[in-house]
């Protein structure tokens, strides 16, 4: 067999695996072994991949903070942070269908200017905004999959690694990426909110959500006007206090993106100490938990290299790419194959190996048609992210599965609530591929 | 997935060895707060003493390993292994044996795979320690790197192990049918 | 020749960096079109590619392992991210304030490692054979404060990752830990002032747009690691493909320093033209500099030398080397 045919092989096998319910990390690291094993012939050259990238591939600083993402979602959660944000948020909204799926836009958007990485977004608002949801009678499917949809976000509103790796790999200025990436995350979080109206209208089945009715349990009222300034300043204080810490600490040069995890999660500690809502047996669970989250998250992140490297090693990437860039296309054709095949390698791949695999081939082409790269950055990420969302490898969807752990919810479940998500995005791509001001006319 | 993978045949050994991988789970939960610890007191030593920790970010990369690891066995135990689950309660309710005889398949092919990585990782560890390998630059900050590659030959070791418990679990139910419900 | 044993080799060739990075660009479109060229006009070998750069196969830091274990046959092993398995090979970098000239120091290690066994042996000893190196153009110092003496950095936060903090050490800046992919933020919203890196690495990462004060305080060209292809493979090889890969190899040595060189300074005069504020440090300034830092020239090859590697036999002649370059050397490291 060829190297080309062993991948397709893996990639088949890989569907049926994770269908038929093996450990989706497990799945994937026995088809790499496999994979590398038949591509080399040799099985000791298979496991040794196995051992690197076990030592590689989570072993950064970037990758090293997620826990202290996971920990200060927890955090605000276990204090009632969450909570009584999300019953500040419903009182306002809930004269408008779906209200607390825009406000986890929103706040979602707030977020992405403190976050470089969408795992992070999805971590923290799994355990802050889906439980409220659930709680008010929004339906898991739609609860989960806005987490998913604008967790995406992360990525597009600066800061956002992606876009620096895109920088690197384009030799393009990161300043201007970021700046191009403000309007389309913009209208990206707009149609979302417009998405979640259309859906609640239409297909309310879908989305779930008690608005009009009675609020809570306890008998308060429903309108925000019958909540006093203090209590609204009492429950909003808290969070209010901690973005501020955040973004104040980041925009004010103090820490970067990547350290924010940690002075979040100190800053969400002293919080729900300050609001006795912390026991040193409930902070150890807590712990206990981040360390649980990130682990399923982590061996994912890990196998999910390993079979890269495997699907790299089989020379596939090369092979699709290298094929549009022989083929002598024109500029319409060449982008619109480029996007279907990075929509499809986003199905298995993470979003960075997407990257790292098809801009060094493809670039040297949209050079070629005088592409404007910025743009072309833009249309990337968006086109990479989409993957996020997308089965059977969606990382969005396993982080919302990991840190959810909720065994009524299954994963199927997630992939079709992000579904609508991932089809808006697709829309929103198609407006900046035929629109290209919308990414760069504030950067010229 | 079943949780805890408890039930009739759990005895001594296995109460052990639950006991090992919690007291792992400890230690790596400990340290994410001592992780946290760290990077704030980088953060505030660099902008309010002009003295920042040195190593931190190759602490935090090595870190994330050493929890990784410390904690996997741990996780797989409780059931926190992502996986798309919904094929298999379909069976479960109307073919259990076969449903075990699957799950006891997917837990021997982890506990296969663990061996392997156990295996591959052996020397990796065994020439850190030769050659004193280490993180950081000479003259500044460094760091061994022979505790995370142990930590990983432990978790790769105990992971494995705590995959044939489970698939000797299953296997019980695949051989006579339901009795240990998950 | 002998065109009738002739076979078809699959090769895997990777790199940790991307190939906007020159020692990978050049892998990928002059040696291997090169090698494959020439084994079609001698009618050798054929050798079937798989290119992974960018980290796809081998991360930086994990080439030189993915090499030894056969993983990847051949790729640009980056000697600065493996200095614990490859000590000597990192002279440079304990010899700030040396040469700027690239070919002079990629030429000085590859001297040293014709010449002493050790340095050779560290190539063997991981299962593999080192074809030719390449190495990065001289440091400079970027800020977003002007600079005109050693006095203007203290006080000041510089990124200086891994070995090179020991440059900026009791200068009275701060080092800072970073890397290519975090200068720009972090000098951006100011947990930086500013970071000690190549022209051609600062025009990658872009970090003149947030810090446009270049002060060329030529630290130096600094060996950054060599191509070199896993030994087995290697042993396969007929006579005539082994002599193709190592003549090509001589070759991206040349291109490489050439082709670095001219990119750096072309690169320093478009981030001019991008608003960039290039300076010279003044001679006596930097003769301060280089007497006001430690040696840790000398702390590296006592603590080699206590391995039974000849870390002083190294030093010396790497510095004498570089003297002989006629650089201007302010500071003899292996003098003291
Ligand atoms: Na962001
Ligand atoms: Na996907």
């Amino acid at each position: 067999m060829s190297g080309l045919e062993i991948g397709l092989c893996s990639l088949a096998a890989m569907l049926i695996l994770i269908w038929l319910g093996m450990h989706v990390a497990v799945a994937l690291t026995l088809l790499s072994f496999l994979g590398v094993w038949a591509i080399k012939g040799n099985w000791v050259v298979a496991s040794k991949l196995l051992a690197l990238a076990a030592y590689d591939s989570i072993a950064s600083h970037i990758f090293g903070v997620v826990p202290l993402f996971v920990l200060m979602g927890l955090l605000v959660s276990v204090s009632d942070i969450g909570k009584d944000t999300f019953e500040i948020a419903h009182r306002m909204f809930h004269r408008v269908r779906g209200g607390l799926g825009i406000a986890t836009v929103a706040a979602n958007a707030v977020f992405a200017a403190i976050t470089g990485i969408s795992i992070a977004s999805a971590a923290v608002f799994t355990k802050v905004a889906v439980p409220e949801m659930l709680r008010l009678g929004y339906t898991p499917r739609f609860a989960t999959g806005v987490v998913a949809g604008s967790s995406v976000l992360g990525m597009l509103i600066p800061p956002s690694l992606l876009l620096i790796l895109y920088g690197f790999l384009a030799e393009t200025s990161v300043g201007a990426l970021f700046i191009a990436g403000i309007v389309p995350g913009l209208v990206l979080a707009c149609a979302f909110a417009v998405l979640i109206v259309f859906l609640a209208h239409r297909v309310p089945s879908f989305v779930g959500g008690d608005e009009g009715r009675s609020v809570s349990a306890n008998g308060e009222g429903n309108d925000a006007g019958a909540l006093s300034l203090a209590i609204i300043l009492a429950k909003l204080g808290p969070i209010v206090l901690l973005i501020g810490l955040v973004l104040g600490g980041i925009y004010g040069g103090f820490f970067t993106p990547t350290e924010a995890g940690a002075v979040g999660a100190l800053g969400a500690l002293l919080l729900a100490l300050a609001k006795r809502k912390l026991s040193l047996r409930g902070f150890w669970q807590v712990l206990v938990e981040t360390g649980h989250v990130t682990v399923s998250i982590s061996f994912l992140i890990i196998a999910a290299s390993i079979y890269t490297r495997m699907l790299t090693l089989s020379g596939i990437p090369q092979f699709v790419i290298g094929g549009i860039e022989g083929a002598e296309l024109g500029f319409a054709a060449v982008l619109a194959i480029y996007v279907v095949i990075v929509l499809l390698m986003g199905t298995v791949l993470d979003s960075t190996s997407i990257m790292l695999v098809s801009l060094p081939l493809i670039l040297p082409v949209m050079i070629g048609f005088n592409a404007d790269l910025v743009w072309f950055g833009i249309v990337t990420v968006l086109a990479v992210e989409i993957g996020l969302l997308t089965p059977p490898l969606g990382i969005a969807v396993y982080v919302i599965a990991s840190t959810l752990d909720d065994p009524r919810i299954k994963l199927g479940d997630i992939f079709i609530g992000a579904a609508p998500f991932a089809a808006i995005m697709l829309l929103v791509l198609i407006a900046v591929i035929l629109w290209p001001p919308l990414s760069i006319a504030l950067v010229y | 997935m079943t949780r805890g993978a408890g039930g009739g045949w759990r005895r001594r050994p296995i109460i052990a060895f639950e006991r090992l991988m919690g007291v792992m789970n400890a230690v790596g939960t400990a340290w994410i707060f001592v992780l946290m610890v760290l990077i704030n007191a980088d953060v505030i030593g660099r902008e309010a003493f002009a003295a920042p920790v040195r190593g931190v970010s190759e602490i935090v990369s090595l870190s994330i390993v050493g929890i990784v690891f410390m904690q996997l066995a741990h996780t797989l135990w409780v059931g926190r292994f992502t996986r798309s689950d919904a094929f298999l309660t379909r069976i479960q309710a109307r073919w259990p044996r076969f449903a075990g005889g699957l799950e006891t398949v997917y837990c021997l092919t982890g506990a296969i795979l663990f061996a392997i990585l156990f295996w591959a990782s052996l020397p990796f560890f065994t020439r850190a320690v030769d050659i004193g390998e280490y993180v950081g630059a000479l003259g500044d900050f460094t760091a061994p790197t022979w505790p995370v590659r142990l930590i990983i030959l432990l978790g790769a070791a105990v992971t494995s192990v705590a995959f044939l418990i489970l698939a000797a679990g299953h296997l019980k139910i695949a051989l006579r049918g339901r009795e240990t419900a998950g | 020749a002998a065109p009738a044993s002739a076979e078809t080799y699959k090769l895997t060739a990777a790199a940790g960096h991307p190939p906007v990075f020159l020692w990978v660009k050049l892998l990928s479109e002059f040696y291997i079109p090169e090698v494959d060229k020439r084994l079609a006009a001698a009618g050798a070998d054929k050798i079937e590619w798989t290119e992974a750069y960018g980290g796809t196969v081998a991360k930086i830091g994990g080439v030189l392992e993915a090499i030894e274990e056969g993983v990847v046959d051949i790729g640009f092993v980056g000697t600065i991210f493996e200095a614990p398995k490859m000590p000597l090979q990192n002279v440079s970098y304990v010899c700030p304030f040396g040469s700027a000239d690239i070919a002079t120091v990629s030429g000085a290690i590859v001297k040293l490692q014709s010449e002493i066994p050790a340095m050779a042996d560290s190539w063997t000893r991981y299962n593999q054979v080192y074809l030719g190196g390449a190495a990065l153009d001289s440091y400079h110092l970027f800020t977003n404060f002007p600079v005109t003496s050693v006095a203007d950095l203290a006080g000041k936060k510089i990124l200086a990752p891994g070995p090179s903090a020991n440059w900026v050490k009791d200068t009275g800046a701060v080092a800072v830990a970073g890397n290519l992919k975090t200068y720009y933020n972090d000098i951006k919203t100011g947990v930086a002032d500013g970071v000690l890196t190549f022209t051609t690495g600062a025009w990658a990462s872009k970090v003149f747009e947030v810090a446009p004060y270049v002060t060329k305080v030529n630290f130096g060209a600094q060996f950054a690691g060599g191509l070199s292809i896993n030994k087995d493979v290697w042993d396969g090889f007929s006579p005539e493909t082994q002599k193709i890969f190592r003549d090509v190899a001589a070759e991206y040595d040349v291109r490489f320093a050439e082709a670095q060189q001219a990119a750096a300074d072309a690169l320093l005069a478009k981030m001019i033209e991008g608003g960039a504020k290039v300076s010279e440090l003044a001679a006596g300034e930097r003769m301060k500099w280089a007497m006001m830092i430690p040696n840790v020239a000398k702390e590296w090859a006592a603590t080699q030398d206590a391995a039974g590697l000849p870390g002083t036999e190294v030093l010396k002649g790497f510095m004498s080397t570089i003297k002989a370059s006629g650089a201007d050397v302010p500071r003899d490291w292996s003098a003291e």
